[in-house]
């Protein structure tokens, strides 16, 4: 019997002080001295900052990366995009890939020049953008998309062969507003990089083409 | 097993009872999370206001808002606001036009630039900047809370590729602004991390090695929008090595910062 007492007070006073705030906060707002009729809508001042901003734009992509002497390689990458104003943007990609052997490889049988792992070829970029020829195409009568035309330059790294190069990168594409918030992203990048792999430092270009989706947020 | 009979509907009891004040207790904060912000509804106070069909000066023109027409603000992206009519109809105005609306107050709406770092405070920063690391390409990339007026604390990962070696550098640091209010904002910023640097596979008989290292930088924020900075920076990197002498490697960087 004790026991059940002691629960009833306990949960009682558990119950209390759980409470106590927002009862508090009730008779507050019982306040007699507040006017009866209030004003209909809320006279508020508007800020900026009371707007939901969609400047950053996240995407995954998916296309083809021809790793020069390496052969033409799948490839998949995501990005992160920051929209700056209506004419620029600043883009941060990241890609893997994986290079094929090379013709010598393939010619000469039992050559290797890379074991397996130094074959994994991966990517990051950080690139200025500048969007140029805004636009609308027509799906049919009543359905238009947005679109754009882009150009990139950019800098970064590239993994390959066990080693990291410093990587220029240009790119171009194509980007179609399927809603405000989703856009498909066609384009295509060059990575330029030079390498000694062959003995003496060479400078190489590898294009990148692709299609992507991305999601303003 | 008659007790645990009894005992079963008094454990669903205090479960119950504990649900229903937890319920209780966040329901107010929830509300706060979850409720719909009422809109923002401003007046178009102007001979008319162009509607675009996208965000930017080059999509068409395709519905004029008149004078006296209340338009509800959306959202926003790089510089144009999304807005709709009372008939449903959406569109984007520049961000400018809201200087020719009233709000719900009378006011105009405050969409005035600020290029101040004190406005940001409280806020986070993520930045991303290039850079030559003593003669390596580097690649950096940080985040920062800023506190104070003057005050942000920040971690950066950077890598370097050099033609000898490559290098990845974690650091922390302190960065202090002397003058937020100025558009080209100078600032001097003490750090220190760890440098671990792998010479270049193509060279023989080499060590990877990890070092602590100081650093110490000058540079400035330049604002170039409301939430987007551009960041140059001068850094002097102090290697405390495990041989007899440390080494210094100087670093520039340019960079582009965005708060959220």
């Amino acid at each position: 019997m004790a026991s059940w007492l002691q629960r009833v007070f306990l949960t009682a006073s558990v119950l209390t002080v759980l409470v106590w705030p927002s009862a508090a906060a009730l008779a507050q707002e019982d306040d007699p001295l507040e006017p009866i009729v209030g004003a209909d809508i809320e006279r508020r001042h508007i800020k900026e900052d009371m707007l939901d901003s969609e400047n950053f734009e996240v995407g995954a992509y998916a296309g083809v990366l021809g790793i020069e002497d390496f052969g033409s390689n799948a490839v998949l990458g995501v990005s992160l995009a920051y929209h700056i104003n209506e004419d620029f943007f600043v883009e941060a990609i990241y890609g893997s890939s994986e290079a094929q052997k090379t013709s010598y490889e393939l010619l000469s049988g039992a050559v290797e020049l890379l074991t397996d792992d130094e074959r994994e070829f991966t990517y990051y970029s950080l690139a200025v953008g500048y969007k140029v020829f805004p636009g609308q195409v027509y799906m049919s009568r009543d359905l238009a998309f947005n679109t754009h035309f882009y150009l990139t330059a950019g800098a970064g790294n590239t993994e390959f062969a066990a080693n990291r190069y410093a990587t220029y990168s240009l790119g171009a594409g194509y980007k179609i507003y399927l809603t405000d918030m989703f856009a498909v992203d066609i384009g295509m990048r060059d990575h330029l990089f030079s390498h000694e792999l062959f003995g003496e430092s060479r400078q190489t270009n590898n294009f990148e083409g692709r299609i992507g989706l991305s999601v303003f947020f | 097993m008659r007790k645990r009979v009894t005992l079963l509907p008094r454990v669903a009891l205090t479960a119950t009872l504990l649900w229903a004040l937890t319920a209780v207790c966040s329901a107010p904060a929830a509300a706060g999370w979850f409720d719909d912000e009422p809109p923002l509804v401003v007046t178009v106070n102007d001979a008319y206001i162009d509607v675009y069909s996208g965000p930017g000066r080059g999509y068409p023109i395709f519905h004029a808002l008149e004078y006296g027409e209340p338009i509800t603000l959306i959202k926003s992206r790089a510089g144009w606001i999304k807005i709709a009519t009372e008939r449903g109809l959406e569109g984007w105005v520049d961000r400018s036009a809201m200087q020719y609306t009233l709000g719900p107050d009378g006011q105009v709406p405050d969409f005035t630039d600020e290029y101040r770092s004190d406005a940001v405070v409280g806020h986070f920063e993520l930045g991303a900047a290039l850079g030559d690391f003593g003669g390596a390409d580097s690649v950096a990339l940080s985040v920062g809370y800023r506190f104070t007026r003057n005050l942000t604390l920040e971690a950066s990962y950077s890598q370097n590729s050099g033609q000898f070696s490559d290098s990845e550098l974690i650091s922390a640091g302190l960065l202090h602004q002397p003058f937020p209010e100025w558009r080209v904002s100078p600032f001097l910023r003490l750090g220190a991390g760890v440098i671990k640097v792998n010479p270049s596979a193509t060279l023989v008989d080499t060590q990877d090695r990890e070092d602590s290292v100081l650093q110490a930088s000058l540079g400035a924020y330049v604002y170039l929008s409301r939430r987007f900075f551009l960041r140059a920076e001068y850094v002097n990197h102090h290697l405390l090595t495990t041989r007899s002498t440390n080494e210094e490697v100087s670093e520039w960087r340019v960079g582009f910062n965005a708060f959220f």
